[in-house]
């Protein structure tokens, strides 16, 4: 018992307890003073592993992440997916890691009347997201299931950004048995966006303007 | 410009209504009475077509339930003009499949396993799409095997999406909103129903085990350990689907081997079981090589209830239909004609469904019947036509027919037809009170 105690680092230790009170509580604690007493933990020891409590929160929500990532490569097939089906494959995957903390999620997030589109609580998760969209966004350009266009092509990432905020929020609000409907949301919508970044009849129609326009 | 001042008003009016109501449908009518002005011979094919088009392209956009009644009204040729009817056969394969992932996904859910680790083979596409669901190709030791997916989210947009047909289905099978809600009720179980793969299972087993001593008939193996809400694995079935049999202009001999299976198939459920497969629509039978009938999709059952029972198939005897006394007594429990009917409207419906019964009774009425005899069928057309013509019928403030009636009205159909397009010479089995006074 005491070898498995001292396995637990204090990072996840308080990590665990702050959920907990949140859950508990439905409120953050009072303050970092009293929730470390009640933890029996040196305050210290806490601003060693983090600074605030929504530095807390930024670090749950990258762990659910990095826990995606890692599940997806566990699983053999992914490696053979097209890059849709990757996009896909994540996002089913992700919303799955997600319920495992969805009261936790739903308690946390604010109820904000306009979108945001950078939330403070998913600063990490938003780099780290970047960057895997980025490999992928490369190894579709490779296979050409997206298009190279001038501009357009490097804002793709942060369309893909809005997708996942978007289905984050539709997932927080869909209340069908299994969260299907999630599902079905994010099989239309990436779908859609694949459609729209391959190659499609709005590149024929530029390429024909633009053969007109040079050859009148 | 003579003609033009022949145009009825009331006509005018009634495409005006059409397009009050914002649908493209009222344009074509608008389009279709334009043209009548200037050419009176006109008939109604093109207006059909029209609307079937953009009737068509309306709900093909949708997935689940709408294809489903799509499906169904393509089914009902009396119901359905020929131009509707080829529209929306097409229908059935028109639904974009699941992504790989959301299989797996769909697996992880159910079975906590991905297919690759449930059966040794599993193509990642599907191999057949369905209304509600999709068909991959598995298999599994030396077994092959056929596995069903279900789209996420059908069985809750079930009750959304008829709204959604309603108004079309007004239109379309010329209801009023009476009878549309008596049957809209009872679509809506049975489609619900259809979204319970676990359901379909269990009643497949049972259809399946009690119809397993018809000779020539053939059902899948099916795996409930392998099956869950929205997954069923059953046997894969080699042969041709109906249409393909066709196709190969088989012999007499085997179009009669298939229609007899079929036909003893319906007998047996209908009157012996009490509860029938009630979706006899081309796709969902297969054809092999011996002229073997394959079944396959339980997902629409119909049980169907005594007091239905009773009466209706009372109408199946001849000497039945010149009974008068009995007869309105008979119709009044089908809720055809109802006690404060005026005397005219009695005597009318009564007449009317008369007609149709003997009609639909008269292969029960022989021994052996030929079901290629398109005289017959365009008889049954024709009635059809006149009763989705028929002010009295539309404007009567009672839906006419019993609920129950619906699907086995739509099982007979169905058998009928697949029997006419096969063109086979049928034994008419039928239970023993009736065949007493058959002949």
């Amino acid at each position: 018992m005491a070898k498995a105690k001292t396995q637990v680092s204090p990072e996840e230790k308080i990590k665990k307890a702050y959920v907990e009170h949140v859950l508990e509580h439905g409120t953050r604690p009072a303050s970092i003073f009293k929730f470390v007493k009640e933890l029996k933990i040196k305050e210290e020891v806490f601003y060693e592993s983090f600074n605030s409590f929504e530095n807390i929160d930024k670090q749950i929500w990258l762990d659910l992440f990095q826990e995606t990532i890692n599940r997806l490569h566990t699983d053999e097939v992914f490696e053979e997916y097209s890059v849709r089906e990757k996009l896909l494959a994540f996002f089913y995957t992700w919303i799955e890691v997600l319920k495992s903390q969805r009261s936790f999620i739903l308690e946390t997030t604010p109820k904000a009347q306009k979108p945001d589109l950078k939330p403070a609580n998913l600063t990490y998760v938003r780099d780290a997201f970047k960057e895997f969209i980025n490999d992928l966004m490369l190894e579709a350009k490779e296979t050409e299931e997206v298009k190279t266009r001038p501009y357009i092509s490097d804002r793709y990432e942060d369309a893909i950004w809005v997708q996942f905020l978007f289905l984050i929020n539709f997932w927080i609000k869909d209340d069908s048995r299994g969260f299907e409907k999630t599902d079905a949301a994010i099989e239309k919508s990436v779908n859609l966006a694949f459609d729209l970044m391959g190659r499609g009849p709005l590149d024929t129609m530029v390429d024909f303007g633009k053969f007109l326009f040079q050859n009148r | 410009m003579k003609e033009q001042s022949k145009i009825p008003t009331s006509k005018v009016q009634r495409a005006a209504k059409f397009v009050k109501t914002g649908a493209k449908v009222g344009g074509n009518y608008v389009k279709h009475y334009a043209k009548k002005a200037v050419n009176p011979k006109l008939t109604k094919e093109g207006l059909h077509n029209d609307n079937a088009r953009d009737i068509y392209n309306s709900l093909s956009e949708l997935k689940g339930s709408a294809l489903k009644v799509a499906q169904m009204m393509s089914m009902d040729k009396n119901m359905l003009p020929t131009a509707y009817q080829d529209k929306f056969s097409m229908a059935q394969y028109s639904a974009p499949p699941l992504s790989y992932p959301l299989v797996v996904k769909t697996f992880q859910q159910y079975f906590k396993e991905s297919p690759s680790a449930i059966y040794d083979v599993f193509t990642k596409n599907a191999v057949n799409a369905a209304s509600i669901g999709q068909v991959h190709k598995a298999r599994k030791g030396d077994k092959q095997l056929a596995v069903k997916i279900q789209y996420p989210g059908v069985a809750s947009s079930v009750r959304s999406d008829l709204k959604l047909v309603r108004p079309f289905a007004v239109r379309l099978m010329n209801l009023n909103e009476k009878d549309l809600d008596h049957y809209m009720e009872e679509v809506e179980t049975k489609l619900l129903e259809e979204t319970d793969y676990e359901l379909e299972v269990r009643r497949s087993v049972e259809i399946s085990e009690a119809c397993a001593h018809i000779p020539n008939l053939r059902f899948p193996k099916y795996y409930p350990e392998m099956s869950s809400p929205r997954v069923i694995t059953m046997d894969w079935m080699n042969g041709k689907v109906l249409k393909e049999f066709i196709k190969t202009n088989p012999s007499q001999e085997d179009r009669n081997k298939v229609g007899q299976a079929m036909w003893d198939f319906y007998d047996y459920q209908i009157h012996s079981l009490r509860q029938v497969h009630a979706d006899p629509h081309p796709g969902n039978f297969i054809i092999n090589d011996q002229a073997e009938l394959g079944v396959i999709d339980f997902g629409c059952v119909k049980e169907i209830p005594d007091e239905f029972y009773d009466p209706y198939f009372r109408l199946i005897r001849k000497d039945m239909l010149t009974a008068d006394d009995t007869l309105i007594e008979t119709f009044k429990q089908l809720q055809f004609i109802y006690d404060d009917d005026t005397e005219s409207d009695k005597v009318y419906f009564a007449g009317v469904i008369k007609e149709m019964m003997g009609l639909l009774g008269k292969p029960f009425h022989q021994n052996e019947f030929d079901f290629g005899d398109d005289n017959y069928f365009r008889k049954i057309f024709e009635l059809g036509e006149v009763i989705s013509e028929s002010k009295k019928f539309r404007e009567s403030e009672r839906a006419r027919g019993s609920r129950d009636g619906l699907y086995i009205n739509r099982t007979y159909f169905g058998l009928y037809n697949i029997l006419n397009e096969l063109k086979a010479q049928v034994i008419t089995t039928k239970p023993e009170w009736a065949a007493k006074v058959a002949v």
